[in-house]
């Protein structure tokens, strides 16, 4: 597991101060069919490679970052804020 | 109304300050701790907050401060203060819920270093410089306020804890 985590807001921390939530997916219409649904709730894809994931800086900044991970390797590509996807550069 | 009634006592009145050569540990006084919260591109906050004069100002979190003084503020005060802060940021008394705990010596970041990941030298974490992170398994929120002075605040439940394990940290400097 990479160990330490690159904060846009705190810098590299230890991964036990974070927790992590899983697929950082894009949260569908409320109106959407049933099926998208139940792919959003349940269904990961789970691949060998590049991930994005939701983390929780928990003992930090309390901020959501996605963190962009290799899940062979581990190593990290890229965090940035959740709120601000794409605006903040990561800090490593 | 009920008949109980809470024992007020310090977080840490129960424990002795350590003094040797090398680390010194103290509970500074339960005064004041508010945080204060900024909405999203709220500009300049951290030197609006200084120029208050209510206390000491530590950054927390992004959009987030801590405003930090020895003596207890009144109810009065404390009300005050908020409205002062209004619009530009809301403030939440903190006071009963965080304790505060002073490290100085030459070994005072090397006792922390046991416990955090921080990076504590003096060009990465200059006086001033504030961060929240774990110490062991509490999570703490650590400012350097001289270079070898170290201002600790946490959850006041776990201060107990927090002094008890940095009793065993400094040990072996004393
Ligand atoms: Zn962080």
């Amino acid at each position: 597991m990479a160990s330490l985590v690159p904060c846009p807001h705190c810098g590299a921390r230890p991964k036990e101060e974070f927790t992590v939530k899983g697929a950082a997916q894009v949260r569908p219409a409320p109106d959407t069919d049933k099926k998208s649904w139940v792919d959003y709730v349940y269904l990961r894809e789970n691949p060998r490679g590049r991930y994005e994931e939701f983390w929780h800086h928990t003992s930090g900044c309390r901020r959501w970052l996605v963190v962009i991970r290799d899940t062979a390797t581990h190593e990290i590509e890229s965090s940035c804020d959740a709120a601000f996807a794409g605006q903040t550069d990561a800090r490593t | 109304m009920s008949d109980f009634r809470p024992t007020f006592r310090p977080a840490l009145g129960a424990k002795t300050a350590i003094t040797s050569a090398e680390v010194k540990l103290s509970a500074l006084p339960e005064g004041a701790i508010v945080q204060v919260l900024a909405p999203p591109g709220e500009q300049d906050v951290a030197s609006f907050l200084s120029g208050l004069g209510k206390g000491g100002v530590r950054t927390f979190s992004p959009g987030q401060w801590l405003i930090v003084g020895d003596e207890p503020m009144t109810q009065e005060d404390m009300k005050t203060l908020f409205e002062t802060l209004e619009p530009r940021a809301t403030g939440v008394d903190q006071s009963a819920g965080r304790a505060r705990i002073r490290i100085d010596g030459k070994q005072a970041g090397r006792v922390l270093s046991k416990g955090t990941a921080l990076d504590l030298s003096a060009d990465a974490f200059p006086v001033g410089r504030s961060a929240t992170t774990l110490i062991g398994h509490i999570a703490a929120h650590i400012t350097r306020i001289d270079s070898d002075s170290f201002e600790l605040i946490v959850l006041r439940g776990f201060a107990e804890s927090l002094w008890d394990d940095l009793t065993r940290m400094s040990a072996e400097y004393r």
